[in-house]
């Protein structure tokens, strides 16, 4: 068995060796379709993560003017109450609304400097029976026009809005990813098809003196699932980068709405995995199908 | 040892290769299969390790029909038919010692094996000092023996040999036909040699299977030319 260890890993060393430049694209093609995959596995997470996080959260928000008043806050809060549309309504305070305002701005001092609880609006942020946007959306116009409302911020609205953007996102890059897959593969096929051509009259003598088609194959596929797993290993190092930018990016943002964005280390190494799985797959499977519709031929 | 029974091949858009071909080979003779380009001579000999498979009739090999063989069953039957040909195909990125090896390596014979058995070979047809050449370096004979070396180091009961001689000086040419007797005599290897070199199959007298158009038209023991 020592033979076979030293002459498959000798054949398919000299495989890689003996066309650079076609090695070098497939492992290309195949980082870059991968990557996309990667970039549509982090938005459906983060989507995800999203939608778990604002399920039970609020689902508006009644800004009150600066100046309002105690009673009419109480008018409010008494119309809230009175609603059978509304399951729970919560009152932030000055105070609370400041503390909300320095976890969200806690890295950037000046702007906490420069703002006191004084400063702040006060708010109801409501709860209703059904989550349903439309029927929020009614519920919600309802309290706008009572006086000292400043304002009605749907939650649930921005959430919509922004997972039309990203499942459309995904879908594009999910796609993508389909698109420039198939091609990696058909590229893997001629990658190892040339590399047979190359090798023909080995090829040839190994089938006259009897070695078996599974032998003749694996210097081949093992080539093409070297370049498949290298080319996922790019991609997975260009998933994480994206992710460093991304946290980078929602560590420094007003809120921590996008949060999820930031994949943990958990998610990251399960998308990590699935690359490296569909680089192998398309590695071996490029090549076995070369090899075989060869070997038949 | 050999059999074929009743055997038409044919090839698409082109003439009739076998037809209705029948002939015996026992264990250990030594055939030449003689005639024109074209009469089936190398038909006849691919059918016999399955690189073409007979559209009608029976290939027998070992009492075994080839026709009916598992694709997976075929190797093994490869490996105990040797094939000589007229352009050697010998690797030519690779040393005679290489090229002998490769035989052994690619169907999983051990090192220690390989290690001793074809140094062997190669003093046996007499390239010993020759042995880190590589296949540029030799005249056509040694290339040819080279090429034999590959072909019998696995020890076959079967060696089929396709104008072995054709590309060869009649010098050379009787010194190959001198090794492929001595397999055939000392290991009792059966031989099927087609062949076009009249000079060669009337000195040796063995016995000769006459082809033309695909049909066998003479069969005779210790046979000439024509």
């Amino acid at each position: 068995m020592a033979v076979r260890v030293d002459y498959i890993a000798k054949e398919t060393a000299n495989n890689i060796i003996r066309n650079p430049s076609l090695s070098i694209a497939t492992v290309l093609t195949v980082a870059v379709s991968l990557a996309l995959l990667g970039a549509a596995l982090v938005i459906q997470q983060g989507v995800s993560g999203l939608q778990t996080r604002f399920k039970d959260d609020v689902e508006f928000i009644i800004w009150l003017n600066n100046d309002a008043s105690d009673e009419q806050i109480a008018t409010v809060d008494r119309a809230l109450d009175e609603s059978p549309l509304v399951k729970d309504r919560n009152f932030i305070n000055r105070e609370q609304t400041f503390a909300e305002f320095e976890q969200y701005f806690s890295e950037s001092p000046e702007v906490l400097a420069a703002v006191t609880p004084e400063d702040l609006p006060t708010s109801f942020r409501v709860v209703p029976v059904n989550p349903e946007l439309s029927v929020v959306e009614q519920l919600g116009d309802q309290f706008r026009p009572l006086p000292g409302v400043r304002q009605v911020d749907f939650a649930g609205d921005y959430i919509r809005r922004l997972n039309q953007f990203s499942s459309a996102a995904s879908i594009t890059m999910t796609v993508a990813a389909l698109a420039s897959g198939l091609a990696s593969s058909l590229l893997m096929y001629n990658t190892i098809r040339t590399a047979l051509f190359a090798r023909r009259r080995e090829v040839e003598v190994m089938r006259l003196v009897g070695a078996t088609n599974w032998f003749i194959r694996i210097p081949f596929m093992l080539e093409g699932l070297l370049q498949g797993l290298v080319g996922a290993a790019f991609s997975a190092g260009a998933v994480l980068a994206l992710n460093e930018v991304v946290g980078d990016a929602v560590r420094g943002a007003d809120f921590r709405l996008f949060d999820s964005f930031a994949l943990d280390s958990g998610q990251l190494w399960v998308i990590t995995g699935i690359l490296l799985a569909a680089g192998a797959l398309i590695g071996a499977a490029g090549s076995g199908v070369a090899v075989s519709r060869y070997l038949e031929a | 040892m050999i059999k074929l029974e009743n055997v038409t091949k044919e090839y698409k858009g082109s003439s009739i290769a076998l037809k209705d071909a029948n002939a015996e080979i026992s264990k250990g003779e030594f055939v030449f299969l003689v005639g024109p380009s074209g009469s089936g001579k190398s038909t006849f000999l691919r059918l016999l390790n399955k690189q073409e498979v007979a559209d009608s009739g029976r290939v027998l090999v070992n009492g075994k029909d080839v026709g009916d063989l598992h694709p997976w069953k075929v190797p093994l039957l490869r490996r105990q038919i040797g094939c000589v040909f007229q352009d050697f195909k010998l690797l030519p990125s690779r040393t005679v010692r290489e090229n002998v090896s490769f035989a052994l390596e690619v169907i999983g014979k051990p090192k220690h094996i390989i290690e001793t058995q074809v140094p062997a070979i190669c003093e046996l047809v007499g390239l010993g000092d020759k042995i880190d050449k590589y296949p540029h370096q030799l005249s056509g004979g040694e290339q040819q023996r080279v090429s034999i070396a590959r072909a019998f180091v696995n020890r076959p009961v079967i060696l089929l040999a396709d104008e072995p001689t054709g590309n060869l000086d009649p010098q050379t040419a009787n010194g190959i036909m001198w090794l492929l007797d001595r397999i055939n005599r000392s290991a009792n290897t059966t031989v099927v040699m087609a062949t076009h070199d009249r000079g060669i199959v009337d000195t040796m007298r063995r016995r000769v299977i006459e082809l033309s158009h695909g049909s066998i038209v003479r069969d005779q023991s210790r046979g000439v030319y024509d």
